[in-house]
């Protein structure tokens, strides 16, 4: 299933989700030409922004991606608190929530490099592109090396013009 | 035009612009075309551009089911 940026973003906002924008929403930010398939976000794991989210996503039918129907997952504060990253399917698309990332930690330690844009009539925080880079690079799958390309690419496309102006 | 306005990246990863033989592989086939129209735009732009994009791949891929069930 394809993910809404522009449903599933403007919810989590709206909610006062405390996240970061990365993967491939991250990489279109920075100017990716490359189609991807789900909203990768790393989020606060206070408890005030687990309960966000939880009323955030509620009515979105979370699911855990991948799993039989009918399990007994419940989309609650226990929940969240007994896991740390959730790959979720949403009636809005596919939702990669992660408390943590390879190389590149929590939230609070992403924070700093990471900037906000204006993007779906609103704010929205976004890991800035030299970190993207990092991150895909620290999660070491081979399917990532041609994006690690495109945005090493764009990198250098971007110094260029900054050093012509 | 550049958005991001911090140029600091990760202390414990190796840099973004770390030459990898295989990532130069891949990077001299990058269009760059496409890059250099894309940066034109605002973030809010690409994302809109990448909507249309999407629609434009699922109505191509919604026809090609429809060809499949026709044969």
């Amino acid at each position: 299933m394809e993910s809404k940026f522009e449903e599933i973003l403007p919810v989590l906002i709206s909610h006062g989700v405390e996240f970061i924008l990365i993967g491939g929403g991250a990489a279109i930010a920075h100017g990716s030409a490359r189609l991807t398939h789900d909203v990768d976000v790393v989020y606060a794991r206070n408890t005030e922004n687990l309960r966000r989210l939880i009323a955030a996503l509620k009515p979105f039918q979370p699911y855990l991606r991948g799993a039989p129907a009918g399990l007994p997952f419940q989309w609650d504060e226990r929940t969240l608190q007994g896991g740390l990253n959730f790959t979720l399917t949403t009636s809005l698309g596919d939702l990669d929530l992660l408390a943590e990332v390879a190389g590149g930690g929590s939230y609070e330690k992403l924070l700093p490099f990471s900037d906000e844009f204006e993007a779906f009539g609103t704010r929205c925080r976004i890991v800035n592109l030299e970190t993207l880079i990092q991150l895909k690079r620290a999660a070491g799958r081979p399917k990532d090396s041609e994006a690690i390309g495109e945005l090493q690419a764009i990198l250098e496309e971007r110094r260029l013009q900054e050093g012509e102006t | 035009m550049s958005d991001s306005k911090t140029t600091h990246c990760l202390p414990n990863l190796p840099p973004p612009d770390f030459v990898d033989p295989v990532i130069e592989a891949y990077k001299k086939d990058i269009d760059r075309t496409l890059i250099r129209e894309n940066l034109k735009l605002t973030v809010a732009q690409r994302f809109e551009k990448y909507k249309h994009f999407r629609r434009f791949a699922r109505e191509l891929r919604e026809a090609g089911q429809k060809a499949r069930m026709r044969k």
